[in-house]
């Protein structure tokens, strides 16, 4: 019941925290259980990317704020992550 | 909030990147200056990594094996928890609730604290494990990226100080937050960059 009433009671900021850590831990759990495939690699760089673009529109709160910084920072998100897809192929 | 004069008496960008074009600038521009700074360095380590792992695959492969990784899962979430703590801290300044707002600044400051910590553990449980920098390539990434981003955690902890209390002293307000709004970019920042070094040096194999 408890548990039930914290649920509820969380805001929007609660909920990004609350899925931020859940993919860091699904992320180190692939990368433990699945070492090594491409499919893990790319994976982890999608949930990367998206991590960041919830810290740079919600924690950041350039969502709102001024396109070209929200742009040049969304776009770093896009190219490391890219590299860790292609450094999969290696 | 009242745009604070600097951001509009510069005039080095075209007119398209004004705030009134592009949108409000969170915090000031001197703060984005070093941000986009930080962010290029960064940038920079990121793709030495990528060239090291290139050539040398195997000794990438094996690293993060060798690295205590439930500390790095725990400072990752420690991290994320600062961040969230310095969101909500920006969202009580707004509405003028400065006891909360300095709460929730001394919390972020404490995942800070507790940040540096772990980190000064791991790289002592490496050292007892025999892993220095001179170890191989994969070591000597993982401490140019890791150290470095320990600096920054460092010196922003004290900027929390600093921001804490200047709060105390009556400088912060629902109308001008400008000062806390700018560390609070840059904190996000130092966490955007622990968000994309912990998948590399800890996950990937």
């Amino acid at each position: 019941m408890k548990a039930i009433n914290i649920i509820k009671s969380m805001g929007k900021l609660e909920w990004f925290l609350a899925a931020l850590i859940a993919i860091t831990l699904l992320n180190t759990f692939l990368g433990e259980q699945f070492s090594s495939t491409t499919l893990v690699s790319i994976l982890i760089a999608l949930t990367v990317t998206y991590k960041g673009f919830i810290v740079i529109d919600h924690f950041m709160e350039l969502k709102g704020a001024n396109k070209n910084l929200r742009f040049l920072m969304r776009l770093y998100f896009v190219i490391f992550p890219s590299l860790i897809i292609v450094s999969a192929f290696y | 909030m009242k745009t604070p004069p600097i951001n509009r008496s510069l005039g080095i960008f075209p007119k398209s990147w004004s705030e009134e074009s592009a949108g409000r600038i969170p915090g000031n521009i001197p703060i984005w200056v070093g941000i986009l700074s930080e962010l290029t360095e960064f940038a920079l380590f990121f793709v030495a990594y990528f060239i090291a792992k290139f050539y040398y695959p195997d000794i990438f492969s094996q690293g993060p094996q060798n690295l205590h990784t439930s500390l790095g899962v725990t400072n990752t979430v420690v991290l994320l928890t600062s961040s969230y703590f310095m969101a909500k801290a920006m969202s009580f300044i707004r509405i003028n609730d400065k006891i909360k707002c300095e709460r929730y600044l001394w919390l972020a400051f404490s995942c800070g604290c507790i940040y540096l910590i772990i980190k000064t553990w791991e790289f002592h449980w490496n050292t007892l494990q025999g892993f220095s920098a001179n170890t191989n390539e994969f070591f000597t990434v993982y401490y140019y990226m890791t150290f470095n981003h320990f600096i920054h955690v460092g010196w922003a902890s004290c900027a929390l100080l600093w921001v804490i209390f200047r709060l105390r002293s009556g400088a912060y307000s629902a109308q001008e937050n400008s000062g806390l709004e700018a560390l609070a970019v840059y904190w996000h920042m130092i966490d955007l960059m622990w968000i994309l070094i912990f998948p590399l040096v800890y996950v990937l194999r």
